[in-house]
């Protein structure tokens, strides 16, 4: 009886023994999912910088990246740049529009009310991506990829790709630049400090707007980056963020979104669970399902992720 | 409480140092939204020395301090050694030589102990900041022994302390403290002011100190103003506030 | 220009009261007749061209939004996934209709208290989780309503990516007078121009759809209005303002949040059953991220905790896109539009709203109508 329910629910997954028993497709996925995880971490990195800076979530912050990519595609392909020459002219270009949005739009909100920053990022999400919309229209393209094509490494149908390695290479960079530039700079110190206490950080006289300008710059140029990584693997259109935008929140939430190592383990994983759950359990069409169940499951058992502070509040 | 009795502005002590007034507040009101809390107060600090600001919950003691550094609204006029710091930002009255250990410590949790310190020098540019910790480890041992935990995970009295030893990481010219007894044992708190007495007498750092603890802060101090509702309701000597009948009796308790 | 202030409660105040509705009503009953026909006024060079339809669409949002308006507005809890329960409802009702033969309105029946399973289940999450957390959690719902639709599994039933057309007409029964009406009208001086000497059988339905759609949703509106003016209504709002301070009052926190979660959902899927009868078709992107955000813009555009300030936000955010989409220059210049910018409209909308009406529309409304129909409150007798 319970062999035929278990067989019986394991039939409505398609699941086959030829599937799991395949140890390259496998590894296979495995790339994938490291390759996809890597890009997804990136742009946790970035919402997680502006919460632990600020306290909320900026809902725009894939819409900044897509604003970035859609530079990089016109620096690489239009103009003739490099890509990766592109791709850092775009950082730089989606960074000081950050930092305008910063100064305009959110600066002249008190920085402890959460709820009216959030609905100015929500607004800021439509803006950008109607606008995106406009100047580009929705035609699909192409952007390419920064690394070569082809794989040094292949077992079978399992390839560790030059763009697998580069994705997952330009992640771990980008983090050790990160902690270097928080943990041992000026800036990065006065960063941490507004993160930590404001008013403190007013009173040993850090100039708490430019620092999170700073971290607003910073956040978009890193959103840009992952945006530049991942959107290769897909088609340029206006909402392709939006998508990977679902995916980076479930990878931050999994991480806790104060907690930027939690950032990168949890892109990661949300990558390899959706590479590896939508081959074997065959449920392409719910790959963004399955991000919402891994947020879903992680904040159930942890309310503020794996890695995330928990905060005690009294009456 | 009664009037002022026999303890003015215009006392021996006060005429002494009026040449060399350091920080001087005139007409201060401060605000929050509509609310005034401080209708126009007076007082001066001398250089070198520590005054005390003693009052009742909601005189405005905390506002006071709020106000020299600019963290609510203000009107009137603070100078400090004749630089006018009424509409600076706080950074800027910062960059003046002014540190603030506000109530409840401020310290940033989950930094290190070193790593506050390090933030209390933001506003320095001289190459002397390693030096200066060094300097403050010994001062505060306890600091030296824990420079690499996280700050939140200190005592009060050590959070305290490191609150404290970052002000003075600017080197100031003018220390504010907010309610430095707040939470601590009473031999903690002893500790705590000997430590700022021994500061104020080695590195000359004026000091303005709002207290809760009368008996202990007019024992370090020399000048004492008392706050009620907003207003500067008594001023003197320390040793004068402290033999007057109705500051032994609020805030002295016999 | 502005009106006597009145006493408030007084006797002249109840019968402007009572004068408002009643012109409110007129208007109400009206306006359907009024745009039967298409109605194409030229805004600033560019012609417009709404039909009754688009008004019943803005119907169903306005209910949308107070259902949003419940668990976001008045109990604080950021919901960005409303659209899913919207969609929910409505292909509830879709399937109820196609493959049970049943009536719209009797799937109402089955939806209400469906959807406020489905929103007590969703409200199970926000007991642990708060806040922004929540609104990630919710904002990934809303965003994947789509693809479990298009689910091959249940194609045929929902139609997946082709979409879902309904059988059932919504025809006006015999019973109802609405083309003696519109004759009626037809031969008031100054109204002959506007409303059409008789319906046609398309007309009449549109005509009879926008007056079903109005009776659900003033039914909804009272029954809301009713919930949250008593008990039910303030711990909602304690909960909001200081959850552990409720608690600490005797409020059954985990109770509250749960139920907001449930009515916010059982009137979202009423929302979605009122979109079914309007248009007949559903598509899964219509229930997608976009419209949880465009719910959002509507509640604090409207003004959120107010009920009144739904009303307002469901027109802003069917007409705004909707009249976005049709105009083709910069209004009273000659350069070309193209492309989504009634995004950008209602984006710059929303922030600017936050900038500088921060209780939304309903406050605007409020304010303009203190200062031309003042009244004033009087200390109460002793």
């Amino acid at each position: 009886m319970f062999l035929e329910v278990s067989v019986g629910i394991i039939g409505t997954f398609n699941i086959s023994l030829d599937k799991l028993s395949n140890g390259e497709l496998w590894l296979a996925q495995f790339f994938r999912g490291l390759s996809d995880g890597a890009t997804y971490a990136s742009l946790a990195l970035a919402l997680v910088m502006i919460y632990k800076s600020t306290g909320f979530i900026n809902f725009a912050q894939g819409s900044l990246a897509l604003l970035g990519v859609y530079l990089a595609y016109v620096f690489s392909v239009e103009q003739g740049l490099p890509v990766a020459l592109a791709v850092v002219c775009a950082m730089a270009a989606s960074a000081l529009v950050a930092l305008g949005i910063e100064r305009i739009f959110i600066r002249p909100f008190p920085p402890n009310r959460v709820l009216p920053l959030v609905i100015v990022t929500l607004g800021l999400l439509l803006i950008i991506d109607s606008s995106v919309g406009i100047v580009w229209q929705f035609r699909t393209r192409n952007l390419p990829s920064m690394f070569p094509d082809g794989a040094p490494i292949e077992w079978g149908i399992a390839q560790l790709t030059w763009r697998t390695i580069g994705n997952l290479g330009t992640v771990f960079l980008v983090v050790g630049l990160l902690y270097l530039l928080l943990s041992r700079t000026k800036i990065g110190l006065a960063f941490r400090a507004v993160s930590s206490n404001l008013e403190s950080a007013q009173l040993v006289g850090i100039r708490v707007g430019p620092t999170l300008g700073f971290g607003w710059a910073l956040a978009a140029a890193i959103g840009t980056l992952g945006g530049s990584l991942v959107v290769p693997d897909l088609l340029l259109e206006p909402s392709v963020m939006l998508r990977v935008l679902i995916f980076s929140l479930a990878a931050a939430a999994l991480g806790g979104l104060d907690s930027m190592v939690g950032a990168v383990l949890g892109g990661l994983v949300v990558g390899l669970a959706r590479n590896l759950l939508v081959t074997f359990l065959d449920l392409s069409e719910l790959a963004l399902a399955t991000a919402v169940a891994v947020i879903l499951v992680v904040l159930l058992v942890r309310p503020t992720g794996l890695l995330g502070s928990t905060h005690l509040e009294r009456v | 409480m009664s009037p002022p009795s026999a303890a003015t502005t215009s006392t021996p002590t006060a005429r002494e140092h009026a040449a060399c007034e350091y920080l001087q507040v005139r007409g201060l009101k401060a605000a929050y939204g509509n609310f005034e809390v401080l209708h126009g107060i007076d007082f001066t600090v001398a250089k070198g020395q520590i005054a005390v600001i003693l009052g009742a919950n909601g005189a405005g003691k905390t506002t006071t301090l709020r106000a020299l550094t600019g963290m609510v609204v203000t009107r009137g006029s603070v100078k400090l050694a004749g630089e006018e710091l009424v509409g600076k930002s706080t950074a800027d009255i910062v960059r003046c030589g002014v540190a603030h250990v506000p109530q409840g410590r401020g310290t940033f949790g989950d930094m290190s102990v070193e790593e506050n310190l390090l933030a209390g020098a933001f506003a320095r540019k001289d190459a002397e900041v390693r030096a200066d910790i060094a300097k403050w480890y010994q001062t505060f041992g306890v600091l030296g022994e824990r420079r690499n935990q996280l700050a939140g995970s200190l005592s009060g009295g050590e959070q305290q302390m490191l609150a404290i030893a970052r002000a003075l990481m600017l080197r100031p010219a003018l220390l504010l403290l907010d309610e430095p007894s707040l939470g601590l044992a009473p031999m903690v708190t002893r500790l705590l002011f000997e430590q700022l007495a021994a500061v104020n007498a080695t590195a000359g750092t004026t000091m303005l100190v709002v207290e809760q603890n009368a008996s202990l802060a007019l024992d370090v101090a020399s000048q004492a103003y008392v706050l009620e509702a907003g207003e500067v309701a008594l001023a003197g000597s320390a040793d004068e506030l402290g033999a007057d009948e109705g500051v032994r009796r609020a805030y002295l308790g016999y | 220009m502005a009106l006597a202030p009145v006493v408030a409660n007084g006797v002249q105040h109840r019968r402007r009261q009572i004068i408002g509705w009643v012109l409110f009503g007129l208007l109400v009953a009206l306006i359907p007749f009024l745009i039967a026909d298409t109605y194409s006024p030229t805004i600033f060079g560019n012609r417009y061209t709404v039909g009754l339809g688009n008004l019943s669409h803005a119907i169903a949002l306005m209910v949308a939004i107070l259902g949003l308006n419940i668990a976001t507005g008045y109990s604080g809890q950021l919901s960005l996934g409303h659209s899913f329960f919207v969609g929910s409802g409505a292909y509830l009702t879709a399937v109820l209709v196609n493959d049970f033969h049943w009536s719209y309105f009797s799937t109402l029946v089955v939806v209400v208290p469906a959807l406020f399973l489905f929103g007590v289940v969703f409200g199970l999450p926000a007991l642990r989780i708060q806040g922004l957390y929540l609104g990630l959690l919710t904002f990934a719902v809303g965003a994947v309503f789509p693809s479990i639709v298009r689910l091959e599994e249940i194609a045929d039933r929902t139609g997946a990516s082709n979409g879902l057309l309904i059988d059932s007409d919504l025809v006006a029964p015999s019973w109802a007078p609405l083309d003696t009406l519109a004759r009626w009208l037809h031969s008031v001086p100054g109204l002959s121009g506007r409303v059409p000497d008789g319906l046609t059988s398309r007309q009449s339905e549109a005509v009879y759809k926008y007056f079903l759609l109005i009776i659900v949703a003033l039914g909804c509106f009272w029954l809301v209005r009713n919930i949250l003016a008593g008990r039910v209504g303030r711990a909602l709002m304690a909960v909001r303002d200081n959850p552990l301070g409720a608690a600490a009052n005797g409020i059954n926190l985990p109770a509250y949040k749960t139920l907001s979660f449930g009515l916010s959902a059982a009137v979202g899927g009423v929302a979605g059953t009122m979109y079914a009868m309007q248009s007949g078709f559903l598509g899964p992107d219509e229930f997608g991220f976009n419209l949880a955000i465009l719910l959002i813009v509507g509640m604090i555009v409207g003004g959120s905790a107010t009920l009144h300030g739904a009303v307002a936000g469901g027109l802003v955010i069917q007409f705004v896109p909707h009249w976005a989409s049709q105009t083709q220059t910069v209004p009273g210049t000659d350069i070309a539009l193209q492309g989504p910018y009634g995004g950008v409209i209602l984006g710059a909308l929303l922030v600017a709203i936050v900038f500088a009406l921060p209780g939304g529309a309903a406050t605007g409304f409020g304010r303009i109508k203190a200062r031309l129909m003042p009244v004033v409150h009087q200390p109460p007798h002793r």
